[in-house]
């Protein structure tokens, strides 16, 4: 073969090779960063609680964060060191637990016993994310506590949660159908001509029989269970419109038949029936009473990271820990809170405190976490009194004056707490959004390091004593704070 | 050739290839080092001749949440605005040490300070300032109090203040402190008092 062929050729094999390589690894990397659309998610029922994971979807096949995952089921420390990644899982009252994977290998260890995934562990932006497929098993090893993955549906069951329905139908005139539960639910509902759909996000919802019950009935033609994106749903389907009520507490629901439009022009109605204590006739429903809920704000979320607490720790994570145990230690002192966002998604201020002021919450708690600084910092909403009755309507920017008094009770009574635990902290005012729009009491809790060890602030030890500093200082206040009627 | 020559060539291509890259990294980061050092340089600059004046300065520490007062000599112009903008320079050149005890995004500056009315001030600060500033509820309200309250300490009839960043109004300066609202140079005191 003449040289000049050879040379072509040589540089034809290296340029092919080249290319190639920049292929593989364009291809690996469009491939990991191709994000889920917003609805592809799992949603993990457990004894405790249900959450939301948001999946990765990594060349067609979804992985779930490890972190995301265990986090709501106890505490987590996850360390990235290169390529290996570890994390240690302490269960409430057990001890740590440890999981090791290498990003880009099959092969991990979990509780010291060698792991096998069916496809690669996948590191991305410091988070360890394994196959959709294995999150039972692998909760199952850590909680030794049976787990059951529905993987189409993107629903996962820990331990002997699933709750099932019952179906009966009452053929009166108009028929109706009973569903009866277990436990409370709480499911949103959908009318339609001729359906009513029941979409059940929190409830662990599954189906005891067929999932497809068809009637022979001149109103409900059939009812049909499907599970998918997360959620259950029933749908109830009829030849004439139809509407479904609450009964026993929530334990029942009952669809009959909607009522007719009433005639354009009505007759005066007739005058009440004087009351007969031996034919009560039927109650109108009582208003709910009032409730003490409290609304607890991660701050950040999605795109927006907050500070970097370290090259691999964002504000958001930090926060949103803090808040499940906030959350936690609440509820050990009978204060029902709910979190504005209970997985990594993006919040603008306007939303929160939309949201916040939608759900007339009894306190507001906003939580946030620096790298600077030491101890606790709990903020109330830097603005000038204003005699503003929390009745009557409220500026949007400054609607949280009307509550600042009772902010500041509440920003004293958690700094008493600190205190007690030795922890440092201080009380100050803050030009922090979006206290200023909140109309309710309303603090912020910003956390940093104890001592100056930046790491120190993702520890299980020191945001359980935040949290519960901040529980107990909600609950020896809770006597001065009104509670608000949903 | 023989199967070998190749096989080293093409690792040799591969490795020169891959130190090409890293040559143009190490290029562009020494260019933007430079960058960074001059407008830090910039900032620290006086706007004028003459005779240095004491101004007064709050200065933020990070470690212990505080604002602490002291003086320093800045060449002042004679005009207000102009005043105002030298005092803030030295604030941020305070800031822009490497021993700060509160350090801002590297390259802050302040580009124009203006007046609405007697009482009204509107500090334009640079994109720098807003972009790379530390994100944190307190590191944010320390760097807003400070310029307040110096602006005011400077300039007692300026009692309200305004911070845009590049010419527009931002809702936060780093996610947390509020920039739509004007800072009453009266209720930031307040927060210095606690502060101090």
């Amino acid at each position: 073969m003449p040289l000049s062929g050879r040379r072509s050729r040589l540089a034809w094999a290296i340029t092919a090779g080249l290319a190639l390589l920049f292929a593989a690894l364009l291809t690996r990397q469009a491939g990991v960063h191709a994000q889920a659309p917003g609805q592809n998610q799992l949603t993990v029922y457990s004894p405790q609680t249900s959450y939301s994971v948001p999946l990765l979807d990594v060349n067609g096949q979804p992985y779930a964060g490890l972190v995301e995952l265990l986090e709501p089921l106890g505490s987590v420390d996850a360390r990235i060191d290169g390529k290996k990644y570890k994390l240690h899982f302490t269960p409430p009252g057990g001890r740590p637990l440890e999981v090791q994977f290498t990003g880009g290998k099959d092969k991990g260890k979990v509780r010291g016993n060698g792991y096998k995934l069916p496809a690669n562990f996948v590191l991305q932006n410091g988070r360890g994310y394994v196959p959709l497929s294995v999150t039972s098993e692998i909760i199952s090893r850590l909680l030794g506590s049976d787990a059951q993955l529905h993987s189409a549906a993107r629903r996962l069951f820990i331990g002997n949660v699933q709750a099932r329905y019952t179906l009966e139908l009452h053929k009166d005139n108009p028929s109706r159908l009973l569903l009866g539960f277990s436990s409370p639910v709480n499911p949103s509902i959908a009318t339609e001509p001729g359906r009513v759909r029941l979409t059940f996000r929190r409830e662990p919802i599954i189906s005891s029989g067929p999932e497809n019950v068809p009637y022979s009935d001149p109103l409900i033609s059939g009812v049909n269970f499907s599970e998918h994106d997360g959620l259950a749903e029933l749908d109830v389907t009829g030849t004439a419109a139809l509407m479904a009520n609450f009964a026993d507490g929530g334990r029942t629901i009952i669809i009959t038949g909607a009522p007719a439009p009433p005639p354009v022009a009505q007759e005066a109605p007739p005058p009440p029936a004087p009351a007969n204590p031996q034919n009560p006739s039927p109650q109108p429903r009582q208003p709910a009473g009032p409730r003490f809920l409290v609304l607890i704000d991660p701050a950040h979320g999605g795109n927006d990271i907050g500070a970097a607490i370290t090259p691999s720790l964002p504000e958001k994570d930090v926060v949103l820990a803090l808040a499940r145990r906030v959350q936690h230690q609440l509820a050990n002192r009978g204060i029902a809170a709910g979190l504005l966002r209970n997985s990594d998604i993006a919040i603008t201020l306007d939303q929160r405190a939309t949201w916040t002021n939608a759900a007339r919450p009894a306190l507001y708690i906003a939580l946030h976490a620096a790298n600077t600084g030491q101890g606790v910092h709990v903020f109330t909403a830097m603005l000038p009194a204003a005699n503003l009755s929390p009745q009557g309507f409220l500026p949007w920017d400054t609607a949280q004056a009307a509550f600042l008094d009772l902010s500041g009770s509440v920003a004293g009574s958690v700094a008493a707490e600190l205190e007690s635990r030795k922890l440092p902290n201080a009380t100050l005012l803050a030009p922090l959004r979006p206290m200023n729009n909140i109309a309710a009491p309303a603090i912020a809790v910003e956390i940093a390091p104890p001592a100056g060890n930046v790491d120190e602030i993702a520890s299980a030890a020191y945001q359980e004593q935040v949290a519960q500093s901040i529980a107990a200082g909600v609950a020896a206040i809770r006597a001065k704070l009104p509670e608000v009627r949903p | 050739m023989t199967r070998r020559v190749l096989l080293m060539f093409a690792v040799l291509a591969l490795i020169a290839l891959g130190l090409t890259f890293y040559a143009l990294h190490l290029k562009r980061k020494v260019a933007r080092d430079e960058q960074l050092a001059a407008e830090q340089q910039r900032a620290l600059a006086p706007l004028t001749n003459g005779p240095p004046t004491p101004v007064t300065l709050y200065i933020a520490s990070d470690s212990d949440g505080t604002l602490r007062r002291t003086r320093v000599n800045v060449t002042l112009p004679p005009e207000r605005t102009e005043r105002a903008r030298a005092v803030l320079r030295a604030l941020f050149g305070e800031y822009l040490q490497s021993s700060s005890p509160h350090p801002i995004g590297a390259g802050a500056d302040v580009r124009d300070v203006y007046l609405l009315g007697d009482d009204t001030a509107v500090v334009d600060t640079n994109a720098a300032f807003g972009d790379a500033h530390p994100s944190g509820v307190l590191a944010e309200e320390l760097t807003v109090a400070s310029i307040v309250v110096t602006l005011n300490a400077n300039d007692s009839k300026i009692a309200r203040v305004k911070i845009l960043i590049n010419g527009q109004e931002r809702e936060t300066l780093a996610g947390h402190a509020d920039l739509r609202r004007f800072y009453e140079a009266s209720n930031i005191g307040q927060v210095v008092k606690d502060l101090q």
